[in-house]
């Protein structure tokens, strides 16, 4: 570490990834029902088990977005945290805030807003938690009074992140307006401002692990994030085509969500060309794993998966099938998921100050390579149920229920694929919390990495 | 090349320029709702049953506009393909109509008083006529089939469920010789062989004030009953359905049923609004 104050994000860390375990057993919950019969749904229906699952994932992602930058702007601005101890307070907060939403929602206390089912209250501590963090972190900025431009996009990403969210507090009486500013929080998240956070964690690392010149990673930084709002912004009306609004979203929402995947392939193509240009400068190849992984599979889950469906004469078919979480779960895992895991594998050596090389251990490349190949086992599963729905139910006409037995075998190839997500996911908590060193004595964290080789040697 | 300053300067303006074309067609969007959502139509019932939909988180099962979870069949048109009767006894106990066994799935009941199930079926109602561009350009359909000659994939007839009569009527809509279901779809607007059934309750009632009308029912039930029974008491206009006077449906229902399966037959249809 190379200011004291970056420790908090790992406590940060150890409440994302605990959510993340977390949210696999609601996963996992979710697809068992999708086989059935289902003997708990009279006190654990389908419908908790998915609010529960996608509330996890956006929690503990967030949850990561702030370690991150708990740990990125410190360094980024050379200068210690404005004030640790509230940075603690509002963890917690913010943790309570989310277990209460997971309890409640156990319990059928809900907004039944998809999405954000998050209860009045519990919307409120969010505001707050993103308020005190974002006054936190300006505050840290100021008071160091240097500001790059990866910090910037960073910290911008996430007040508007935090911005973006207040339309979630407004209630429409008229469903179509409901929906229409629903999306102004979750499609302007994930296919706008998370973006930002996403490139700029990426420029991060990427200068860090492969020694590439700053000037020109944060230069091309600003197209990306350019071009992901020239797309992102009208792309929102892909979301607008058949919900009771004007028509002219249609073409606006084809041609723009077309443009979609320009920004991840761009992204895709500076992680590459960062590499191939400057090499690979650190000895953390497990968090390089994760950076060039979340560019590619971003790439793939975001951009061609999305555009796979966006065209208004497809989506027609598509729209409200299984073809929808073929796209979010690549999407969410390669962009959000992996990036966070990739500034984690990345931290924590230099938080515990231990050898870099020895982050490359077996469980945490299996860790990698079981939820990338899980992950793309799923998406295969889900577009594979999801073209069957298309066809059978939308255009043969066949009903819902007749289709979904058909769809059976689609989601035993899911239940296989998902576990193995799983196990993926079990080895980097594993890997996290007992392989990943940690001092034993309170001295140990100030010895250097020399002593360190030197003891074991 | 460029330099920082320009991508920065292109960050800046084309973030910019399409936020505020964004926002401007918000505008434009926010101000034609009213009308393309019928608004005058969102009475304090249909908000109230918003408020049953979103309280029972209906959302995470279902699709509505398409948008949802995809554990259950989409509800868009679902008040046009089926009548509040049914849809209030279907709320009460979806037991009775599904079964798990056969499905991997059933609703759990929802524990929904009288009020509320009213209510979410007039925000159904209302949604069910928004102006959605023409979505879904063919009806997505619960069961059964909208398409001639699928009925066969759709697997081997479901037994009813329960014992209440629309539940049998509607099985026995599949299991009798020959199947009703060859012929008439239960989806409005779709025809198959004979006339649609898809709003027949409806259709019904009118049809018994039509002059042309000659036969000896004085309600629906009763002219759904009479057609089942005396297949050309009154026909159907449309030179595909019959020639001569006489209908090309079977005669034989009125004989090869019992009364008791007429009575649930009638049941059923009369569900169909």
């Amino acid at each position: 570490m190379r200011h004291r104050t970056q420790g908090v994000a790992y406590a940060y860390f150890v409440v994302a990834l605990l959510l993340y375990g977390l949210q696999m057993v609601f996963g996992l919950l979710a697809i068992s029902k999708y086989l059935g019969p289902d003997p708990i749904r009279d006190w654990l229906p389908f419908d908790r088990v998915k609010a529960i699952h996608t509330n996890l994932l956006i929690v503990w992602v967030l949850t990561g977005f702030m370690g991150a930058t708990y740990w990125v702007v410190p360094e980024e601005s050379r200068g210690e945290l404005y004030s640790p101890k509230l940075a603690y307070w509002s963890l917690g907060l913010w943790t309570a805030a989310g277990v209460t939403a997971v309890v409640g929602y156990l319990f059928g206390w809900t907004e039944g807003n998809k999405l954000l089912e998050q209860p009045f209250p519990v919307k409120i501590a969010i505001v707050v938690v993103m308020l005190l963090f974002l006054y936190n972190i300006g505050m840290t900025i100021r008071k160091a009074g240097r500001l790059t431009t990866t910090e910037g996009v960073l910290v911008a990403g996430l007040a508007l992140a935090a911005i973006l969210y207040l339309p979630a507090l407004v209630t429409f009486n008229n469903y179509t307006l409901s929906i229409y500013y629903r999306w102004w929080t979750v499609h302007l998240w994930v296919e706008g401002v998370w973006e930002m956070i996403q490139a700029s964690l990426l420029a991060y690392l990427l200068i860090r692990l492969s020694g590439a010149d700053r000037e020109v990673m944060e230069k091309w930084l600003y197209v990306i994030v350019g071009l992901t709002f020239i797309a992102g912004i009208l792309g929102t009306a892909h979301h607008y085509y058949w919900i009771g609004v004007p028509g002219y979203w249609l073409p606006i929402g084809g041609i723009f969500s077309a443009l979609e995947p320009l920004a991840f392939f761009g992204m895709a193509v500076y992680a590459y060309s960062a590499i191939r240009r400057s090499g690979i400068a650190h000895p953390n190849r497990l968090a390089l794993h994760w950076a060039i992984g979340s560019a590619i599979f971003s790439a793939f889950g975001a951009g061609i998966l999305g555009l796979a469906h966006t065209w208004p004469s497809v989506n027609q078919w598509t729209h409200g099938t299984m073809i929808t979480p073929m796209h979010g779960h690549m999407a969410f895992f390669g962009a959000y998921v992996m990036i966070v895991l990739a500034v984690i594998t990345y931290a924590l050596p230099q938080y515990f100050d231990y050898p870099e090389e020895h982050r490359e251990s077996a469980a945490g490349l299996w860790a990698f390579w079981l939820q990338v190949s899980g992950m793309f086992g799923m998406t295969m599963a889900f577009a594979a149920a999801g073209i069957t729905q298309t066809y059978l139910e939308r255009i043969l006409g066949i009903g819902y229920l007749d289709t979904q037995r058909k769809m059976q075998v689609h989601y035993l190839m899911l239940v296989g694929a998902g576990i193995l997500f799983v196990l993926g996911v079990a080895l980097y908590l594993y890997d996290f919390f007992v392989v990943a060193p940690r001092p034993v004595r309170a001295d140990t964290r100030r010895h250097s990495t020399a002593d360190i080789r030197a003891a074991e040697a | 090349m460029l330099t920082k300053r320009q991508t920065r300067a292109f960050f800046y303006a084309s973030s910019g320029i399409f936020a505020l074309i964004f926002l401007g067609l918000t505008v434009d969007a926010h101000r034609q709702v009213p009308t393309l959502t019928n608004e005058a139509n969102n009475t304090p019932e249909v908000i109230a049953g918003k408020h049953v939909w979103h309280r029972k988180n209906c959302v995470n099962c279902h699709t509505l506009l398409g948008e949802g979870a995809y554990y259950a069949p989409d509800l868009t048109k679902i008040t046009q393909q089926r009548g509040s009767a049914y849809l209030t006894a279907f709320l009460k106990d979806p037991t009775k109509f599904y079964s798990e066994e056969r499905d991997r799935r059933i609703m759990p009941n929802q524990n929904l008083s009288d009020l509320e199930i009213r209510q979410v079926i007039a925000f159904l109602d209302w949604v069910s006529k928004i102006n959605t561009q023409g979505w879904p350009p063919r009806p997505i359909l619960v069961s059964g089939s909208a398409t001639p000659g699928t009925e066969a994939l759709a697997g081997p007839p479901r037994p009813a469920a329960s014992n209440d009569p629309i539940a049998l009527g509607q099985a026995l809509f599949r299991t009798t010789t020959p199947g009703c279901f060859t012929c008439h779809s239960t989806t409005a607007g779709v025809t198959l062989v004979g006339p649609s059934l898809g709003n027949i309750a409806t259709i019904a009632a009118q049809r018994i004030k039509d002059p042309n009308y000659h036969g000896k029912a004085t309600d629906a039930a009763s002219y759904i009953r009479e057609s089942i029974a005396d297949t050309s008491a009154y026909i159907v206009p449309g030179g595909s359905f019959s020639a001569g006077g006489t209908s090309f449906m079977p005669p034989g229902f009125g004989t090869s049923l019992t009364a008791q399966q007429i009575d649930e037959l009638v049941a059923y249809l009369s569900t169909l609004r």
